[in-house]
């Protein structure tokens, strides 16, 4: 049963890609997308409907059989009213996030309700198990976050997603297929205990005199964004003059390389691993800039949130064939 | 994250108070019904549910739950012996309501709860006529599904009003398509399949035996009994007889009717008037139809006439019935009587009411002729001191005697029994007739409502030469009961009971105009059938109606109310707007647009009407002229302007622009030919 459900909601999802094609975000949902089937419940309200108007046709009782009737026009309302939910929601997310082998890519979605009714319970499914609910009042929006959990290193692409909802009384799911291509760069989790490639050169070179490291003052050089705030020539500021910042000589200026290469001992997804630490590491360390080397690429030495975001992205896109 | 299931998502006690609440309102709707023990089980179930829910506690044990839904479902059993037919299987569902709630620890649970409350209202409705009951069942349809609302995951939860305008509208937009589907589905003659017919109301009016000396008082019911509408001429009182009943069998004490249902009637020959008369019967549960004496012909399939006349029918009359028959006010018997026959209704015990046959010997000697006998005996009533009284005292065994030489105060009963023993006595065979004699007219419906207090009792004897001749020996006591009818024939220091407002004209009026709007509901809405479908189609000007085209009607009239909902229903998201001026703008860029130059978004209607100027030079100055006068309308100082009046004028010579703006579409401007 449960594998004829999965295989019909299979096909489903391709046709609804076909008819659809990609949809840009973001979108409003209209009609000619949303389907709308009796849930459980509802076919179990169903028979109940046929019983009890079998049983006002049988008793002859008109008014057994408008109660009835009144019943199942409840029902084709309560339909429509299921329909109308989802009709003309505007729908946006992030299409694509960074994530962490292991952790969630967390999709932040946004629910905009330009009508003048409310919808209530809007469920948001990314996969079976990354689900979210959320209700959006008139003339308003809501955001909303679903966590896909993603286990594996790599880029993880989902080309669609689901919007569905059971309001009013949960005897239909409305539902509308959403060919948003959603991605995850999931990098590798951070692992490993190598000690930073630049702290094995300064125990090797532990007997040059001016091997002081970033204390050694060098002068100033210009503002440039991402520079550590003790770095900052404060007073050089304050006196009126343009924002500087202090430079040093010695290793704190020399760039950090992260290299495939240095960790040839291990398996390819422990160096990755082991990389993606000495990424974060990097970044949560002194002013230094870091570059990544892996094979196929080649990221120059650089700091900051984006910097570290391509690096990261670079050892989650990683793959050991070459790229075609 | 994954969402939980319903079936997972634990109920809260707010959710389940409500659902409580539904409950106990759709089984106030079958407290007469059901036995005393389930109710208070079920009461006492929701009670515990609650109390536990109250104080943060889940349903109680799996064990406990077992024990009681096994007790209660035997004791059920051991009282209905079945769990099939209406009155046992609302029980059943009573119950099963109750021991789904002790159990209810999920919102897929109080699902199931709603589930039966809603077939517990449709269950309600299966035997009722009440237009009353109808509307607090739907008023509880209504609260069951704001309750439902309420199980949406919706944080915070609306207010209650809300859910209730909600599921109020909801409801509002199901009448109109469940009018249409009431009105044209085809309903059948016969039901699907007979159920065991447990559920009959208590038997009510005319029993099949009389037996006057046990009856102290008696007691007045305005339960009306039946209605009568005659198509053309309305018999006098003295021949608005209502045949029920007829009794042959006499003990000394009861008379009573041994079911002979012998279907031969002997021929009649009409000699009085025909009267033609439409009879609406309230189910009173047995076979009988309360025919207006001598029934003649009637649209009653299965209907039948006993050998006394009686009209009668195979199953009982357990739903309102509607007949049109024919009756003969005076008829002539062509047979003669069968010795059978001669012999039942002569038989009398030949020990008891001695006094009686006494008396019977000495007036007989004395007029041998029969009519004579029967003048003497009604002389008798009427000179020695009878009285008509509805307290009568108790009589004993030889009840005739008692009352013919004793007490002498009695009501139809007591005068039509010593009358029939009178005659057997004397050899003239008699029956005594029970049924129904005068009723009260509706002048505001032309129609006669007979009532339980105008049940009354006669005899018929058999005169040879003339056959069977309705003899009514009250009216020789208290001519008045049967001229206009009981409370005219009581005396006023007699207990009145619930008779007051009968000497009340107003009140008397405004139940005689609910009782009129009582048989509009029943007429149109309980006895809707085939017929009324078919009428209904021919309203419509359909040809040759039949279930067929009622099938095709109800089609087109749900594609159309869907139609209706649908746009209903997306209407909402997007109200009209009130302001006439912005309503006639966006009429103006429809047009516009139809014209093939729709408004982008951004575009002011200024810059619109540019753009249009441009596109169009056709249409330039009319669309620049309308723009600019929106504008100005619209965002000009003229709301707020001295003169009010003014700016509405403005207003409607700019819708009525609109209204004459006419663009045409752009013509095809076929490229790469040479104009």
């Amino acid at each position: 049963m449960s594998t004829v459900r999965q295989a019909a909601i299979t096909r489903l999802r391709a046709w609804a890609a076909r008819r659809h094609g990609a949809d840009t975000l973001p979108m409003t949902i209209d009609r000619r997308r949303i389907y709308i089937l009796p849930t459980r419940f509802g076919v179990m309200l169903a028979s109940l409907l046929v019983a009890m108007l079998i049983a006002g046709l049988n008793y002859n009782s008109n008014l057994g059989l408008a109660f009835g009737f009144l019943m199942v026009s409840l029902a084709l309302v309560s339909m429509h009213h299921c329909h109308r939910n989802l009709l003309g929601l505007g729908v946006d997310v992030n299409v694509e996030v960074d994530a962490f082998a292991g952790g969630d890519a967390a999709f932040d979605f946004m629910l905009r309700n330009e009508s003048s009714v409310d919808r209530c319970d809007i469920e948001i499914r990314c996969t079976p198990e990354a689900e979210a609910i959320k209700s959006v009042c008139a003339n308003s929006y809501e955001q909303v976050t679903v966590n896909v959990p993603v286990a594996r290193r790599g880029v993880t692409r989902w080309s669609q997603f689901e919007l569905r909802t059971r309001y009013p009384f949960g005897w239909y799911r409305a539902w509308t297929y959403v060919q948003g291509s959603l991605t995850a760069f999931v990098a590798p989790q951070p692992l490993g205990d190598r000690p930073l490639p630049s702290a094995d050169a300064a125990a090797g070179s532990a007997t040059r005199s001016e091997a002081r490291g970033d204390e050694e003052f060098a002068g100033l050089r210009s503002y440039a964004p991402g520079v550590p705030l003790k770095h900052m020539a404060w007073k050089v500021l304050a006196r009126g003059g343009d924002a500087a910042v202090r430079s040093y000589t010695g290793l704190a200026a020399q760039p950090e390389w992260l290299e495939w290469a240095a960790l040839e001992s291990l398996p390819p997804e422990a160096r990755l691993s082991q990389l993606c630490r000495w990424v974060l590491d990097s970044e949560a360390g002194y002013w230094r800039p870091y570059g990544l080397r892996i094979p196929g690429v080649d990221i120059l030495p650089g700091r900051g949130a984006v910097h570290r975001a391509r690096c990261l992205r670079a050892l989650a896109a990683y793959s050991a064939e070459p790229p075609r | 994250m994954k969402l939980p299931l319903a079936s997972t998502v634990p109920v809260s006690y707010a959710q389940l108070r409500w659902i409580c609440a539904c409950l106990a309102l759709a089984l106030a709707a079958h407290v007469a019904a059901l036995p005393i023990w389930l109710l208070v089980t079920v009461c006492a179930i929701a009670a515990i549910r609650l109390g536990l829910a109250a104080r943060g506690h889940s349903a109680p044990a799996r064990a406990i739950r077992l024990c009681v839904a096994a007790v209660s479902i035997v004791l059920l059993f051991a009282q209905y012996r079945t769990f099939n037919g209406l009155a046992a299987g609302t029980a059943l569902l009573s119950l099963m309501a109750g021991l789904k709630l002790l159990e209810t620890q999920t919102r897929r649970d109080v699902y199931a709860v709603a589930l039966i409350i809603y077939f517990l209202s449709l269950a309600a409705l299966l035997r009722s006529e009440s237009f009353w009951l109808l509307c607090y069942l739907i008023g509880v349809l209504w609260l069951t599904t704001a309750a439902s609302l309420r199980l949406a995951n919706s944080t915070p939860l609306p207010g209650w009003q809300r859910s209730m305008r909600y599921a109020g509208r909801i409801l509002a937009q199901a009448l109109p398509l469940a009018a249409i589907f009431w009105l044209f589905f085809p309903r059948f003659d016969a039901p699907l399949w007979h159920m065991p017919d447990d559920s009959r109301s208590a038997e009510s009016g005319l029993s099949d035996s009389m037996s006057p000396g046990d009856i102290t008082q008696l007691a007045l019911s305005d339960e009306v009994a039946f209605r009568v509408h005659f198509v053309a001429a309305t018999p006098p009182p003295q021949e608005r007889y209502w045949r029920g009943p007829v009794l042959h069998d006499f003990d000394g004490h009861t008379w009573r009717r041994t079911d002979s249902r012998t279907p031969h009637a002997a021929a009649l020959l009409p000699v009085g008037g025909e009267y033609q008369y439409k009879l609406s019967l309230e189910p009173h549960q047995h076979h009988w139809i309360f025919a207006l004496d001598w029934p003649a012909r009637w649209n009653l399939p299965g209907g039948i006439l006993t050998s006394d006349y009686m009209l009668v029918q195979a199953a009982p009359v357990s739903q309102p019935l509607d007949i049109v028959a024919t009756s003969y006010s005076h008829v002539q018997a062509v047979e003669p009587l069968s010795a059978a026959m001669r012999r039942r209704d002569t038989l009398l015990p030949p020990d008891r009411n001695p006094r009686t046959l006494q008396l019977s010997q000495q007036l007989r000697s004395a007029h041998p002729d029969d009519m004579d006998y029967v003048r003497a005996v009604l002389d008798l009533f009427r000179q020695q001191p009878f009285f008509y009284t509805l307290t009568p005292p108790a009589l004993a065994e030889d009840s005739v005697d008692e009352f013919l030489f004793e007490t002498r105060r009695g009501f139809c009963g007591h005068y039509a029994s010593a009358f029939a023993m009178l005659m057997r006595a004397a050899g003239i065979p008699t029956r005594v007739v029970t049924g129904y004699q005068g009723g009260t007219f509706n002048r505001f419906a032309n129609y006669w409502i007979l009532q339980q207090s105008d049940a009354h009792a006669w005899d018929e004897i058999w005169i040879e030469g003339r056959g069977w001749l309705r003899i009514d020996p009250t009216s020789a006591v208290a001519p008045e009961r049967v001229e206009h009818g009981l409370n005219d024939a009581i005396a006023v220091d007699e207990p009145l009971g619930s008779r007051w407002h009968h000497r009340t004209p107003w009140l008397a009026d405004t139940r005689l105009r609910l009782d009129a709007l009582r048989q509009l509901w029943r007429e149109r809405i309980l006895l809707f059938d085939q017929d009324s479908q078919n009428k209904l189609l021919g309203l419509l000007d359909i040809p040759e109606p039949d279930g067929q085209k009622l099938v095709i009607v109800l089609a087109i009239g749900l594609t159309l109310a869907l139609t209706w909902l649908t746009w209903q229903v997306r209407r909402e998201l997007r109200p009209p707007t009130k302001d006439p001026l912005i309503r006639a703008y966006d009429r103006l860029c429809r047009k516009l647009a139809a014209a093939g130059v729709p408004r982008n978004a951004y575009e002011g209607a200024e810059a619109y009407g540019a753009r249009v100027a441009q596109l169009r030079p056709d249409l330039a100055a009319a669309v620049t002229a309308l723009c600019r006068r929106y504008t100005r309308l619209r965002y000009g100082a003229g709301r707020q302007s001295v003169n009010p009046q003014r700016f509405i004028a403005a207003v409607r010579a700019f819708i009525s622009g609109v209204r004459a703006f006419r663009p045409r579409r752009a013509p095809l401007q076929r490229r790469g030919e040479p104009y």
